[in-house]
């Protein structure tokens, strides 16, 4: 895959911008996976694997020839999902805000998950994971789902995020902090 | 024993090789922090994987069709690149002419400079390299030369024809005061002083006349030569000139006299 990626580079570079359609198609699962996990939004997912590959296109002379186009690209969709969260930071903090109350939390679980105690208790963990992760900051969020859902070294997080590799264990470590506040309540009811 | 710190912990949790990890060790035998790591990782296993939606296999393509319009050719980019880079090349050979020529004219001027500031320092040098080179500066003053030419001319009133000894350094004295002699009348001449340029004039002739004499004054030459110098009253007028010099024109006739030969 690597040797295919880099002569479809040659190609492009060339001037056969078709080339480009084969890495698009190769790599597009892997970006909008990691895209729906940092920002938790369908439709902001693709259009950040849509600004990753226009990046990544524009970019593509200073691409270098003994990288992996994967991770390359994969740490510039990283990159725009972080841009994408942190535009919608506003919004984030608003409903954080109203998470902080346990009554406003209760009532969007019952809201989303009417039915049985089980499926009530698994779609509360799922609210509340999902509050708790709107809790953090872009870069701590990033950081957390790459370290936790990805699987990331901290120094493959601190390239992804373009800070140090101490930066970088630190924001998994406030991540970590924080959720575990926020969802104490929920060891409680289990 | 000191205990794990939280982010200790949660390194722990994360890493990959947890065997050589000595935090690991540490909770194997430290039940205070394997009941922190126990609670660290409950909460942990409430943060599930997220799972995003399935995309289809044709998801790749509709991405690609979805931005190629806007990609532009990287054929017509390189040749922008290739343009930019020739007027980028030209440009800096601009610049570099430019600084060389630069140099070159930094280098005339200082050139120029340094060789007005040598001639200030010493103006002797000009003159020295204005005049050829088979011309000499003789400077002469004219008070010695009126003396020369007296003692000379007391020497020749008293010269006998019989004796070689006497007449030869007449002859080379005669050839050696003509040079300053033509130089001190070229002064007197400039200076407008007719009665020296005049004195000066026969006293040269007079010279010459002993100057060139090839084979030793004989006895008619000489006789010749005293009687010319007697009828002119030349060495009465040297004396009278010599005399007169310190009296009328003490800085002028003492000043030393510039010319060639």
């Amino acid at each position: 895959m690597g040797k295919n990626d880099h002569a479809a580079i040659r190609a492009i570079l060339a001037g056969d911008k078709e080339a480009y359609g084969a890495l698009v198609e190769r790599h597009s699962q892997s970006l909008f996976r990691v895209a729906f996990r940092i920002t938790g939004n369908e439709a902001d997912a693709e259009d950040v694997v849509q600004e990753a590959f226009l990046r990544g296109y524009r970019k593509l002379e200073s691409f270098e020839s003994r990288s992996n186009f994967g991770t390359w690209i994969y740490r510039i969709a990283v990159r725009c999902a972080l841009d994408k969260i942190g535009g919608h930071a506003a919004d984030e903090t608003s409903r954080v805000a109203g998470a902080d109350d346990p009554q406003l939390a209760e009532v969007q679980v019952a809201d989303g998950a009417a039915g049985p105690d089980r499926l009530l208790l698994s779609g509360e963990i799922a609210a509340m994971q999902e509050i708790a992760m709107n809790s953090l900051t872009p870069t701590e969020r990033t950081a957390f789902v790459l370290r936790h859902m990805e699987d990331c070294t901290t120094d493959e997080i601190a390239a992804a995020l373009g800070i140090a590799p101490n930066a970088a264990k630190q924001a998994v470590f406030r991540a970590v902090q924080k959720l575990r506040r926020r969802l104490a309540p929920l060891k409680v009811k289990i | 024993m000191k205990h794990l710190t939280e982010e200790e912990l949660i390194e722990c949790f994360y890493s990959k090789n947890k065997a050589a990890n000595s935090a690991s060790r540490h909770l194997e035998h430290c039940v205070t922090c394997s009941e922190a790591y126990a609670a660290l990782h409950g909460d942990l296993a409430l943060v599930t994987r997220v799972e995003p939606p399935a995309r289809d296999a044709a998801y790749g393509e509709r991405v690609w069709r979805s931005i190629a319009p806007t990609l532009p050719a990287y054929e017509a980019r390189q040749r922008s690149w290739l343009h930019a880079g020739v007027w980028r090349g030209l440009s800096y050979a601009a610049a570099c002419a430019v600084l060389v020529a630069g140099a070159f004219i930094a280098g005339r001027v200082w050139e120029h400079k340094q060789i007005r500031t040598t001639a200030g320092a010493n103006p002797t040098t000009i003159p020295q390299k204005a005049a050829p080179p088979q011309q000499r500066l003789v400077v002469v003053v004219l008070s010695d030369h009126l003396e020369r030419s007296e003692r000379l001319l007391v020497e020749l009133k008293h010269a006998d024809t019989g004796s070689e000894e006497m007449v030869t350094p007449l002859r080379d004295e005669a050839r050696s005061l003509l040079a300053a002699n033509r130089v001190c009348r070229q002064n007197a001449e400039k200076n407008d002083d007719p009665a020296l340029a005049a004195a000066l004039a026969r006293l040269d002739h007079l010279l010459a006349e002993i100057a060139n004499q090839q084979d030793g004054l004989n006895a008619a030459a000489l006789t010749r030569l005293q009687n010319e110098m007697n009828s002119d009253n030349l060495l009465f007028e040297v004396r009278v000139l010599r005399s007169r010099i310190p009296d009328q024109q003490p800085a002028a006739n003492n000043r030393p006299i510039r010319g060639t030969i």
